[in-house]
């Protein structure tokens, strides 16, 4: 339950919007004019105030210097969407806004952010959707932020499995969009059937087409279109996609006449860039049209301190599910952090469903496997080396810390654990190395 | 022009809102019990800020026909 201020003059508004917050569970105080408002601020600390900027006795901005912004999240209700970029320019995260006319929807998401029960400790879902307080999941709610106040086309480039999807959910709902999201993989569309279920088709426009079909493009009409996998679209649709973007105006696949089309696009793919340019899978115009703000989500192995928070949720989750109470031991635990997922979070969710199955009913901890290596282990099994007679232990040696520390991203601590080693030794052997190379140089 | 324009959508925009919560309170109460004054009330307030707003692009339009007279 959040403690809420609504000020507004109008009437009718505030009313229905205090009772709906209120049936939603939020306690509600109201006010009509800045000199009230002001009263209540002095007052009281509230977790959210919503402000109307155009109040009889002064605008709602003269409001924001009496809100405590460490405890109190603002959401300025504006008839202009111009006044977004401004609200988010000037007053950072702590202040968001909702464009009007507002829907039930809307008023929820704003308190899915903070839904954080303290009373269990579960992890707090950032945009209703992320988990996670690492620094670049930070660095990552920042850029959701920014980029949802505006218009821009998103692109999103990390490894399979680092949740694409559940970001471009959350950019959805920071945006305060009121049309759907409607996410679609274009590796799963047929090459012939594609532009029908982007754009969509008239009656009669090929053989089966029985009837007018929208497509995906209207159907996310002011809302946001999330295209999974936009490297495995076939290069000749590129342009036809390419053009919707541009002009805002598509045509369905039969059609003679154009219809406008407004919604916000976020692509997705697993390949980086360099992978992107050197595959020849993306036309060069498309890229930059659909890459207005690039992000780039981490791998799990790069915010492994975000794994017991993600490890927790999912087993709360089946818990909830089934009505039981497993708990993670903490020697499990250590044991999660030293695997380092390539298949990133998905591969953690379906680790932890797995022993979720696999751990007896009259357990109290989570059964964790002895092994979570998965075929897909890429970074664990590099090509082997051979191995070739005549050459050194020391040799031997050398390459295997090289290769290793490769493997762990350079991390000293985790490559000196699988090498069996201390630290200090690995770094006495680095230190032995750096001599050797000066001394050849 | 223009400024016609921005207050005009800025005061349709006004009894939409109100028409948008009172219809989402509605909804929200019809799916309870024992709340049919509420629900009452909520759609007597949708009906008012209808003709609110139906004011509203009267006086728009007469106001851009007098312009276009101009």
């Amino acid at each position: 339950m959040a403690k809420v201020l609504l000020v507004d003059d109008d009437a009718a508004f505030t009313s229905a919007t205090a009772q709906l917050l209120t049936l939603l569970g939020h306690e509600v105080e109201t006010a009509d004019t800045v000199a009230s408002a002001s009263t209540l601020l002095h007052g009281n600390t509230y977790d959210r105030v919503f402000l109307d900027l155009m109040l009889p006795d002064g605008s709602g901005f003269h409001l924001l210097d009496h809100i405590s912004h460490d405890t109190s999240r603002v959401t300025i209700i504006t008839g202009h969407p111009a006044v977004k970029a401004q609200v988010m320019n000037l007053y950072g995260m702590n202040v968001n806004y909702l464009v009007k006319p507002i829907t039930l929807d809307q008023l929820k998401r704003l308190f899915d952010e903070a839904d954080v029960n303290p009373a269990t400790g579960a992890a707090k879902r950032h945009f209703g959707e992320l988990i996670g307080e690492s620094a670049p999941m930070h660095a990552l709610y920042n850029m959701i932020t920014r980029v949802a106040a505006s218009y821009a086309n998103v692109l999103m480039l990390g490894e399979s499995g680092v949740g694409k999807e559940v970001v471009a959910k959350a950019i959805h709902k920071a945006s305060n969009a009121p049309g759907p999201f409607v996410p679609a993989n274009c590796g799963a569309f047929s090459a012939e059937l594609i532009g029908s279920e982007l754009f969509g088709h008239e009656k009669g426009a090929f053989t089966g087409a029985i009837s007018r079909k929208t497509g995906l493009f209207e159907q996310a009409e002011n809302g946001t279109l999330f295209l999974d996998e936009i490297t495995e679209m076939p290069l000749s649709l590129q342009p036809n996609l390419l053009r919707a973007l541009e002009s805002k105006m598509l045509m369905r696949v039969g059609a003679t006449t154009q219809i406008p089309v407004n919604c916000r696009v976020v692509s997705a793919t697993n390949r980086d860039e360099q992978q992107i340019v050197e595959s020849n899978c993306l036309r060069e115009d498309l890229y930059y049209r659909l890459a207005v703000f690039p992000i780039y989500i981490p791998p799990l192995r790069d915010r492994m301190e975000d794994l017991p928070l993600l490890a927790q949720s999912f087993l709360d989750t089946l818990n909830r599910e089934n009505n039981t109470a497993y708990t993670l031991a903490s020697s499990d635990l250590e044991r999660l952090m030293s695997y380092d997922w390539p298949g990133n979070v998905r591969e953690l969710r379906h680790s932890v469903h797995r022993s979720y199955i696999m751990t007896s009913p009259d357990a109290e901890h989570l059964s964790i496997p002895d092994s979570f290596s998965s075929p897909f282990s890429r970074r664990k099994t590099s090509p082997a080396q051979p191995m070739l007679v005549g050459r050194t232990i020391e040799e031997v040696e050398r390459e295997l810390i090289t290769e290793t520390l490769k493997q762990f991203d350079n991390n000293k601590t985790r490559a000196a654990e699988v090498l069996g080693v201390s630290v200090k030794t690995l770094y006495n052997r680095l230190g032995s190395y750096e001599a050797e190379n000066a001394q050849q140089n | 022009m223009r400024n016609k324009t921005e207050r005009f959508l800025h005061d349709a925009r006004g009894p939409l809102n109100t028409i948008s919560v009172n219809a989402e309170l509605a909804k929200l109460l019809a799916q309870k019990n024992g709340a049919g004054d509420n629900i009452v009330n909520a759609l007597n307030i949708i009906l008012s800020e209808c003709q609110r707003c139906n004011q509203i692009l009267y006086e728009f339009g007469a106001e851009s026909s007098g312009d276009s007279m101009e």
